[in-house]
């Protein structure tokens, strides 16, 4: 076993040079260099569609390269599928988990070569001994009977890690590795990627979140369009300089004008008093006006998500009162929230909960619209391209099919701008958002917040759930910070700065601190 | 020096020459993945027509023609609504049980009542089935197809109680349902209107659109304000009703109930679904696709039995076309997906 002793393996040293790649006659890898040795965090950042990802696969041998070559210590490297990559001691961790969630976590490191003893059968002793090695030579904890479907998600990528490393792998590939983690997880999973750095594993670290950068990167190397436009020691980029390098100069300007400043804010749309719910949120007084972006900011889990759910009737409320304009009362259910209160809801996670992924782009922006449009249960297909055509050069929709594209196939960005423009054409009075922005990048992030601005300047009411420092600072008016279920601070925009911020989000837990 | 050049000749020469080989290749498969599967299905059929004709000069004659259409008519019937179940992630397995039901239940009435009265009753027990499918699978929360896994057997377990297990004879009092409308027999005739109707709501309806979006996913389709409960209730009272009138028919067509009508036709309905291109988990299908789905299986058996060829082993013959028209779209599908 290659966890024995001492360091973890060998210190990799990966040489791509002149990677390129076309899929069906367009080339969207224009030979780009990357170059990453044992010990070191190499920051991989680009907007969506990049290049980013058909790099990653090549290095991975999901993907076949048209050109370049791979040279990993020195000798060429001829990788030619994932196993070929592996047998280098290549891996990539996905977002999505590639572990059997039914079986225990000991089982699952073994996964694939479970020992068997003398008589052919699994040797579960040594199954369990050889977990446990691995977890104490990584200095991780996890129970390695627990069922991994029972672990929480920073655990299990954990133990992602810990299984490709049990697999002696010598560079590890993280895609986005804390888009679905708290705070508090992320800064776990750092502590855990110093340690690797410290046991001389090499690591490409794929992000859209600067801040991350700057924490936990050596190196960066930033791609646009197929190209390695800038790449270097993160200490000498700037996060400006970081950004612009991976959208160009033109969209920077914008991003800082976002701030809605000198727009009329109107009559109060969203009225919450002493909203409760056992055990999740007590107490909470909020009031949203139109024409006002106000971010509920908190870590995950301060019961900020849960607030809002129960705003858009998908929570029940145990104590308070809420109302929209002059409806009062508390939604009974989305429906009742989208119908009678005037409320639109972006959810957390666009893919599982927002999207019709089968139907295509018109009927997506239309769906809530529906019970309005159609006459008699009729709802032509000529009907619904309307709306879409009402809404594709304001929303700056993008894709190639038009208002009959399915819109699963369009990038991130452009889904979310969907779900966005949903509510629009509702002519909703308040609009719910959580985390609008997660695993968007940087330019479809500009235009969401232009969208979001328009919204209000119509006199929307815009209410942002987010644990995102830099979307708080960057789109709200005013800012209201939960901890554990509380509202724990109130400001306006220009009269706070992110450290403050972030120290009043986290203070239950200075407290704890303190305390114990 | 010399190893590396070999090492990178050796790299870039079969790519050269593979290339003109592979934009070959790339470019049927690129016209393969942009056909609709409505194609791949057009094609198997007409396939399947040829074969059929060449082995027997009766195959393509207006008379077998009609053959064929009185023989998938009551299929059809049934995988109309059957498909738009399965568009939102739902099976009703239950339907040929509930058929064989409604027939028994027509002939016992029959016996002293009029053919109006076995008509209603029929159909009212069609809705009964329907609705008692619909309340348990929409409303009370369990999956759809342990429910009608369920009434698959009730249902059945009904009509042969019904019929004491015997075949009931009608003497001819609801025979009219199969008489020609206009030289067309009146069963064709229901099974062409109840799929166009089928394919108008699916493609221009607000119903029918909200059942692609619960099938696509439910969740978003909440949020959205789709209520899917309703909707799922009463797709369930829709097949259940023609589950009715597919046992009048099958009563009519025979002059006889059984309540061992159309014992597997509920696993035929799924298959020509699933043919048509709809997926098991929701979110894919279309109402041609079905209507092809139909046809083959159809033609299959049609063609199959003018070729002497023995029922044992048109079953094969026709598992093996369902397994292999899906693979063929999974395959499509798979292609246009990276």
């Amino acid at each position: 076993m290659t966890l024995e002793n001492g360091p973890l393996s060998e210190k990799l040293e990966l040489r791509a040079t002149g990677l390129r790649k076309s899929f069906g006659g367009v080339e969207v890898l224009h030979g780009v260099d990357i170059t990453v040795k044992g010990g070191e965090v190499l920051a991989l950042l680009g907007e969506n569609g990049a290049g980013k990802s058909t790099a990653i696969k090549i290095l991975a041998g999901d993907y076949k390269r048209d050109a370049g070559v791979i040279v990993i210590d020195g000798e060429e490297a001829d990788i030619r599928n994932p196993r070929d990559a592996g047998a280098y001691g290549l891996r990539v961790i996905y977002q999505e988990f590639s572990d059997a969630p039914d079986l225990s976590v000991a089982e699952n490191l073994s996964l694939g070569s479970l020992p068997r003893n003398r008589f052919g059968l699994v040797d579960w002793a040594r199954v369990r001994r050889d977990a446990r090695e691995i977890l104490e030579k990584l200095g991780v904890e996890l129970p390695i009977r627990a069922l991994v479907g029972t672990l929480g998600v920073a655990e299990r990528q954990v133990l992602e890690i810990a299984r490709a490393l049990a697999r002696s792998a010598r560079l590890l590939i993280l895609d986005e590795p804390t888009s679905a983690l708290t705070l508090e997880e992320t800064d776990a999973l750092f502590a855990f990627i110093e340690r690797l750095k410290a046991q001389g594993v090499a690591i490409i670290y794929i992000t859209h979140r600067l801040d991350e950068v700057e924490r936990i990167a050596d190196n960066v190397l930033v791609f646009r369009d197929g190209d390695a436009v800038a790449e270097g020691p993160v200490s000498e980029f700037g996060r400006k300089e970081m950004v612009e390098a991976m959208v160009g100069h033109e969209l920077v300007e914008e991003v800082a004008s976002l701030r809605g400043e000198g727009h009329e804010i109107g009559d109060p749309v969203l009225r919450v008093e002493g909203a409760t719910s056992e055990g999740v949120f007590s107490d909470v007084d909020l009031e949203v006006r139109g024409g006002e972006i106000l971010s509920l900011f908190g870590r995950i889990g301060c019961g900020a998500l849960e607030l809002a759910e129960a705003v858009f009737g998908l929570r029940e409320m145990t104590g308070g009162s809420m109302s929209v304009g002059d409806v009062s009362g508390q939604p009974s259910s989305p429906k009742d929230a989208i119908a009678r209160f005037g409320i639109g809801f972006v959810p957390i996670d666009r893919k599982i909960d927002g999207l019709l992924t089968v139907l295509n782009v018109a009927e997506n922006l239309s769906v809530a619209s529906w019970p309005w449009m159609t006459k008699g249960g009729l709802l032509p297909p000529r009907a619904t391209a309307k709306v879409f055509e009402r809404w594709y050069d304001t929303l700056d929709i993008r894709g190639k099919g038009g208002a009959t594209q399915i819109v699963d196939t369009l990038s991130g960005g452009n889904q979310q701008k969907v779900v966005l423009g949903r509510w629009l054409e509702r002519e909703s009075r308040l609009l719910v958002l959580a985390e609008p922005t997660r695993g968007v990048d940087v330019g479809a992030r500009a235009q969401i917040y232009h969208v979001l601005r328009q919204f209000a300047d119509q006199g929307i009411a815009v209410l942002i759930v987010t644990s995102d420092i830099e979307e708080v600072v960057r789109i709200s008016d005013t800012i209201v910070v939960m901890s554990r279920g509380r509202v724990v601070g109130r400001h306006r925009a220009d009269e706070v700065d992110r450290a403050q911020l972030i120290r009043q989000a986290a203070e239950d837990t200075v407290e704890a601190a303190a305390a114990g | 020096m010399d190893d590396t050049s070999v090492a990178a000749g050796g790299e870039s020469s079969p790519e050269a020459t593979s290339s003109v080989g592979i934009s070959t290749r790339a470019r049927i498969a690129r016209v393969f993945v942009a056909m609709p599967p409505e194609v791949v299905l057009i094609v198997v059929l007409v396939a399947l027509g040829l074969i059929f004709a060449q082995g027997s000069e009766f195959f393509l004659t207006t008379r077998n023609m009609r053959n064929v259409l009185l023989s998938v008519s009551v299929l059809g019937i049934l995988a109309a609504p059957g498909t738009l179940l399965l568009i939102s992630g739902n099976f009703d397995l239950s339907v040929a049980s509930a058929a064989a039901l409604c027939g028994c239940i027509a002939g016992v009435v029959a016996e002293e009542n009029s053919a109006a009265a076995a008509i209603l009753a029929a159909l009212g027990v069609g809705l009964l089935a329907g609705i008692f499918n619909g309340i348990l699978s929409a409303y009370a929360g369990i999956a759809s197809i342990v429910v009608t896994l369920g009434t698959w057997l009730g249902y059945r377990g009904l009509a042969r109680l019904f019929s004491n297990g015997q075949t009931i004879r009608m003497n001819g009092k609801v025979d009219f349902i199969t008489n020609d409308i206009f030289g067309v027999p009146a069963q064709i005739v229901l099974f062409v209107l109840i799929t166009v109707l089928a394919w108008f709501v699916v493609r221009y309806t607000r119903f029918g659109r909200s059942v692609y979006a619960i099938g696509s996913n439910p969740t978003a389709a909440r949020l959205s304000g789709i209520r899917q409960k309703p909707t799922i209730f009463v797709m369930f009272i829709v097949s259940g009703l023609l589950a009715g009138l597919a046992g009048l028919i099958l009563a009519s067509q025979l002059d006889a109930a059984s309540g061992n009508a159309a014992t597997g036709v509920e696993l035929e309905v799924v298959a020509a679904i699933i043919l048509g291109g709809a997926s098991l988990s929701g979110g894919r299908g279309t109402i041609p696709g079905t209507v092809l789905g139909v046809f083959i299986l159809g033609i299959m058996q049609n063609g199959l039995t003018l070729l002497s060829i023995s029922s044992f082993w048109q079953d094969v013959a026709t598992g093996v076309v369902l397994v292999a028209a899906v693979g063929l779209d999974q395959v499509r599908l798979r292609l246009s997906g990276s």
